[in-house]
């Protein structure tokens, strides 16, 4: 079947087999080499994208679900100013995801922030347990977290959070 | 490019395998056994280890052959639609009562009189400890991506020891060395699961695209990865100790069994690492060990986080607080009094050379955990409430253990670790070497260490790639120890061409390597345990754990980790790299117990059972970090402590030794239930 998306801003006519998930649909036809489809369960987060704006696990979205919605991947916001300051509190704080969770973690953070402009202990870690993948310090991404928000909001509103 | 899935036995043990396949759609071909050569990837393992099996097979879930093809999913389909014949054989999956044909390695040491040490002894205890098999949850599945360029083999794989692959490849295909080249791709965390089983999967790849003369990938599912590839093995420790009327230890007579599952080529070195940690940090006058490699018909076992050891400090950590308890003394006192000492050793090896830092760390540990309070009052609450009715169920135990400098023992090739490093004449240091396979801050930490010594930028230091490194032969990169040995030979390196840049002009190079061991020290004519000492890291941790009332489930509240490692190059990548790996040492004690014959990626996803949310409150404190002298590895001590410090908390807590690892809350309550 023929599935009509917008994909990182482009209308695509993808084409799909029946029971073929959204992350399958992406990487296959679009060659979207920042998700993987991992443990297609959901738990492991490597497949985040926005659907419509809203975060998801596209390993749990079968595919034809996609039909008519707007798709953002890593790909897409990669070089938005938010990606950039979660990439500098990456640096700063000395916290390297591992190159398979990396775009998804950032995935997470920039929907956390983008909700959430000074986000509480609480919210990171419900937005971090999106990505379950064993790599980094679990207090260096909190405290990357809370820098990337800093970083943020003293360029879009030049203060201090 | 061509695509290839995996044809699995669904048998546990048989001989002569035939695989039958229906006429393959155009473009699409499979290759068995019978297309390659009968040369085995690791022929020093009893038997041999083959690129596919045919013969003989092993497990459920041995590879028997590929089927390649232009589209993955077709692959899937067509490999799983193979049928598999041979002469099944009743699998031997037993392993604590082992037959002969079952060992695939054997070490043992004796010291000193036991029997006479036994019979001066007021107290005997003898307890078997068990460790579950557990999943490595490293960050990507297994793959591999060959093809070749006119008589070059070039393989992209990650694996841990690229050295060793084109060793192995060069071997099983009958190729030259020179005409291979492994490109090491990017790896997550992988705690040793990407040691030797990246081999194989190498090897199928590289047959596959010889055959078929196009390149051909190989990427497991993660469900496949989970199913059919190697995780940390199973052990049973029996440890019968003999003490005196004040709790000294006299004699201990011990038993490791460490199930490989099918096989294991670096057996030896698992039973050796385990065997020389047994007696932890505690002096014994006659001690027997009796440690065993037993093969059973199930995925292959190995390594994990520290190469053994973790079996080891387990058993006889809890071990000693099983003692304690059979004494009614706290377990800190029984530990310290059997600490050894200054001029002490086991085994009849030279004495250490100075005292072991561990008295100081018992103390700091006890201070910032607040652990002498807390255990008196667990215990009280205990006493009063014995069938943990009241609702909160608390447990705290603390554990010593160490990191030995040393990096392996027995094989060579597992120890020859070299770097070539060069000064060119705009102060720019090139540095060569097969293990640069480590994350970026590993090199931000060698940059760093280059750069103090040549007082040179860290921007003007590179690395050479791997690939372009083969003259360099290296051992593995394990967690920490590899990078510890690396970062002694760039010291070296750099010191060298420092004390050369007076004299002479530049370029200069300088090159280091490890020395592999004599002849004599092979692992039947090393002493295990003290000789590795002198220039181990120490560590003591403190874990809390609770019990939750209604599931049973036990969580980790806090850790508290006090270590002596020398010199800290870099606090922030220690703090990071000692908290990533605390908190899979913790979910290895609460993890599903991996059983071959049911398990399913329910299981897999299961033991995410820590999430972000129930993290425990992690403290870690150095001794003298800054300190002149040498940097030692850090990076298994949480493997090494964390699994006994959380048994026997929960031993605490629930007033019963279960006297295994993993715990799931579900048995728990059942053994609660019991009491």
């Amino acid at each position: 079947m023929i599935i009509d998306v917008t994909v990182n801003g482009v209308p695509r006519h993808l084409k799909s087999r029946s029971g073929d998930r959204l992350v399958d649909m992406l990487r296959k036809e679009l060659k979207l080499l920042s998700l993987s489809p991992d443990c297609l369960q959901g738990r492991c987060g490597k497949c985040l994208v926005f659907m419509d704006g809203r975060i998801v696990h596209s390993c749990l979205v079968p595919a034809f679900k996609a039909r008519a919605t707007t798709i953002l991947t890593f790909e897409a916001i990669a070089k938005n100013p938010e990606v950039k300051d979660i990439e500098k509190a990456f640096q700063i704080t000395q916290t390297q995801p591992c190159p398979f969770c990396r775009s998804a973690k950032i995935m997470a953070i920039f929907d956390l922030l983008s909700r959430i402009p000074l986000p509480g202990e609480e919210d990171i870690l419900e937005a971090l347990d999106m990505v379950s993948c064993p790599c980094s310090d679990p207090l260096g991404l909190i405290q990357a977290v809370k820098l990337a928000a800093e970083l943020r909001n003293k360029r879009k509103f030049s203060r201090e959070a | 490019m061509l695509f290839a899935s995996t044809i699995r036995s669904p048998f546990h043990r048989g001989r002569n395998a035939k695989v039958g396949i229906d006429a393959l759609p155009k473009g699409y071909s499979a290759i068995l056994a019978e297309d390659l050569p009968r040369h085995s990837l690791f022929p020093s393992f009893k038997d041999g280890i083959p690129i596919f099996a045919s013969e003989q097979i092993s497990y459920r879930g041995e590879a028997l052959g590929l089927i390649l093809g232009p589209d993955p999913g077709s692959c899937d389909e067509l490999a799983a639609a193979a049928r598999v014949e041979c002469e099944e054989e009743e699998p031997e999956q037993e392993w604590e009562s082992f037959s002969s044909s079952q060992i695939a390695y054997h070490y043992s040491a004796e010291y000193g009189d036991l029997e006479k040490m036994f019979v001066a002894s007021s107290t005997e205890l003898k307890e078997v400890y068990r460790n579950g098999i557990f999943d490595h949850h490293y960050s990507e599945p297994m793959g591999a991506l060959s093809f070749w360029d006119k008589e070059t083999l070039s393989v992209h794989c990650a694996t841990q020891w690229p050295d060793d692959l084109r060793r192995r490849l060069s071997g099983a295909l009958s190729l030259s060395e020179a005409d291979i080249v492994v490109h090491p791709t990017e790896m997550g965390r992988t705690l040793d699961g990407r040691l030797w089983y990246p081999t194989i999967v190498a090897a199928q790849a590289a047959a596959a695209s010889k055959i078929s003369g196009k390149p051909v990938r190989i990427l497991y599912t993660r469900e496949e990865d989970f199913l059919h590839t190697t995780k940390q093995a199973r052990s049973a420790v029996s440890i019968r100790s003999g003490s005196d009327d004040q709790g000294r230890l006299l004699a201990l007579d011990i038993v490791i069994l460490i199930n490989i599952g099918a096989y294991n080529p670096l057996a030896p070195e698992l039973v050796y690492q385990a065997a020389s940690a047994i007696t932890g940090i505690y002096s014994c006058p006659a001690i027997r060990i009796e440690a065993y490699a037993i093969r059973s018909n199930t995925i292959p076992l190995g390594a994990m986080g520290s190469v053994g050891a973790t079996h080891a400090f387990f058993a006889i950590e809890a071990h000693m607080n099983n003692l304690a308890q059979r004494y009614s003394k706290h377990p800190a006192e029984i530990k310290a009094l059997n600490i050894l000492k200054k001029g002490q050793s086991t085994f009849g090896a030279p004495g250490l050379s100075a005292d072991i830092p561990l008295d100081r760390i018992h103390r700091e540990l006890q201070l910032v955990s607040d652990y002498p309070r807390k255990y008196a009052s667990y215990e009280l609450v205990k006493k009063r409430d014995p069938g943990c009715r009241e609702g909160i169920v608390r447990g705290i135990a603390l554990t010593l253990g160490y990191q030995t400098g040393r990096s392996f023992s027995e094989q060579s090739t597992m120890n020859s670790y070299s770097v070539e490093a060069t000064l060119d004449r705009e102060l720019k240091l090139l540095i060569k070497t097969q293990a640069a396979i480590g994350s970026e801050a590993l090199k931000t930490m060698w940059r760093k260490t280059a750069a103090e010594i040549l007082s040179i930028q860290e921007e003007h230091i590179r690395f050479l790639l791997p690939e372009n490194t083969h003259s360099l032969p290296s051992g593995p990169m394990t967690l920490s120890r590899g990078s510890t040995v690396i970062q002694h030979l760039i010291e070296k390196t750099c010191r060298s061409i420092q004390k050369k840049r007076f004299r002479e002009s530049l370029p200069l190079s300088a090159k280091a390597r490890t020395r592999a061991p004599k002849a004599s020290s092979s692992p039947e004519g090393l002493y295990p345990g003290a000789q590795l000492l002198d220039s181990a890291s120490w560590c003591g941790t403190a874990v809390e754990v609770e019990i939750d009332a209604l599931t049973g489930r036990p969580i980790p509240l806090a850790v508290w980790m006090v270590i002596d490692a020398g010199r800290i190059i870099s606090m922030q990548t220690a703090l990071a790299s000692l908290r990533a790996s605390t908190l899979s040492a913790l979910a290895l004690c609460t993890a599903n117990d991996f059983d071959p014959a049911s398990a399913g990626i329910d299981d897999y996803l299961a033991d995410f059972n820590l999430r972000m949310r129930d993290l425990p409150d992690i403290h870690i404190r150095f001794i003298d970090p800054d300190r002149n002298g040498a940097a030692k590895g850090i990076g298994e001590l949480p493997f090494v402590t964390i699994p006994a410090a959380f048994y026997s908390a929960l031993t605490q807590a629930l007033g019963l030794d279960p006297r295994q690892l993993p715990l799931k809350g579900g048995e728990i309550l059942r053994l609660l239930e019991g009491s």
